[in-house]
């Protein structure tokens, strides 16, 4: 069901991207209600739209029905994130989000594997760790940019889904008390994703041993394949013993105007 | 095969082209992105044809073609690299530096959709420009090989 619901946020994007007439530089869609499509609890669909409409990086909405769901369109910015990324050197890849909707399916996953606490590594706008807390998890969201952070903090007031302002590489993750975890690495293997993934999990695998990883890839031909393929995380995940549970491909804001969706390679630490 | 004929022929259109374009260029000169992609493009362009044909050079040669290769690579040593591709680098950093300066210091509060998404291609063409740079960086790090 969720497999589906994946497929069809896919397909609700590609056809956006061709009905989609404005010129705002990100643009998102959120479909209004529950459907045959969108089987998804209304309270919760609700809580997506007040993220949205309380975020500021989107700075216009409106109503349009796209294969024939009502659906509202966000349109917003967030060139002054990537400024302030690039000028302090900050950050290992500039903040590009994925879709709200792809948050909420990738935790829906998440939730179905069994996971308990979610930990959104380079969390942005915290979005991930905001749709876990709707699914009841517990999460965490580690940003390394002040600026991204103090965007965090009043959409924490909806949902508390406890933003740090932290290198996540230096974080102290003992601090969380983590039971059942996973770990969202956003950033691709080719832009600074395995530097990322290798520094953290070092610290973990210190502290735990049953620890789920979620990595953003891509299939693009712009960027190095991976010779063990998984999007560019297949040597990485072969280096470190991690089992591969599932691959789902969801919207997101930097493949907007290409044809794929970005492939999310679910994992797990072997026993 | 080609024919030195057609050679020496094919090198004095491109010596052409490059001529135009350095002659163009003033101290004063504001370059658009497009045309110092294409300025680059033709120095590395006739770079590449020098030491192809230097190369291969003998008495066959056309005494025209020799000199017109070395005519260029005067061009491009004392004029292109001396002169033109500092003063490119120097007005690139500074107008990266400006707009910049100009995107950070503009009031974020109550914005029109209009006005995010004209400030919105401001981003756009910094990129550019930085894209640029780098690419005239790589040039740079080049010669300091040579």
């Amino acid at each position: 069901m969720i497999e589906e619901l994946a497929k069809n946020l896919v397909n609700l994007k590609q056809e956006f991207t061709k009905v989609y007439v404005g010129t705002s530089h990100i643009q998102e869609v959120i479909p209004i209600h529950k459907s045959k499509m969108f089987p998804i609890d209304e309270n919760h669909l609700q809580l997506l739209h007040h993220f949205a409409k309380n975020n500021p990086i989107y700075y216009n909405f409106y109503e349009q029905k796209i294969l024939e769901i009502p659906c509202i369109v966000y349109e917003g910015d967030i060139n002054k994130y990537w400024l302030n990324s690039i000028q302090y050197g900050s950050s290992h890849a500039p903040f590009s989000p994925t879709w709200i909707m792809s948050a909420y399916v990738s935790m829906l996953f998440a939730k179905d594997f069994g996971f308990l606490e979610i930990i959104d590594i380079g969390s942005g706008d915290g979005r991930i760790a905001y749709c876990a807390k709707i699914l009841n998890l517990e999460s965490y969201s580690i940003e390394i940019d002040e600026m991204l952070v103090n965007l965090q903090k009043p959409l924490s007031t909806i949902l508390n889904f406890h933003p740090h302002c932290s290198d996540a590489v230096q974080f102290d993750y003992s601090l969380l008390n983590l039971q059942k975890p996973v770990f969202f690495i956003g950033g691709l293997a080719q832009m600074g994703g395995i530097e990322l993934a290798t520094g953290i999990l070092k610290k973990i695998s210190l502290i735990l041993k049953n620890v789920g990883w979620v990595f953003a890839g891509t299939y693009s031909l712009k960027y190095n394949s991976d010779p063990k393929n998984n999007a560019g995380w297949g040597t990485f995940m072969d280096e470190h013993n991690l089992k591969h549970i599932q691959s789902i491909l969801l919207p997101t804001v930097w493949t907007f105007h290409e044809s794929d969706a970005t492939p999310y390679i679910f994992t797990q630490a072997n026993e | 095969m080609t024919s030195l004929d057609d050679i020496s022929k094919m090198f004095h259109i491109e010596f052409e082209k490059l001529d135009k374009l350095i002659n163009s260029i003033t101290p004063q000169s504001e370059l658009s992105i497009h045309e110092i992609i294409e300025l680059y493009y033709q120095i590395i362009n006739m770079t590449s044809m020098i030491a192809m044909l230097k190369q291969q050079v003998d008495s066959n040669y056309p005494k025209s073609l020799i000199g017109k290769i070395s005519e260029t690579e005067k061009i491009i040593s004392k004029k292109f690299n001396l002169d033109i591709h500092p003063q490119i680098m120097t007005k690139l950093v500074n107008s990266i530096h400006d707009t910049t300066v100009n995107l950070q210091s503009s009031d974020s509060t109550q914005k029109s959709k209009d006005d995010v998404e004209n400030e919105a291609k401001r981003y756009e063409e910094l990129r550019q420009k930085m894209s640029t740079q780098e690419f005239v960086e790589q040039y740079d790090k080049g010669l300091s090989y040579d």
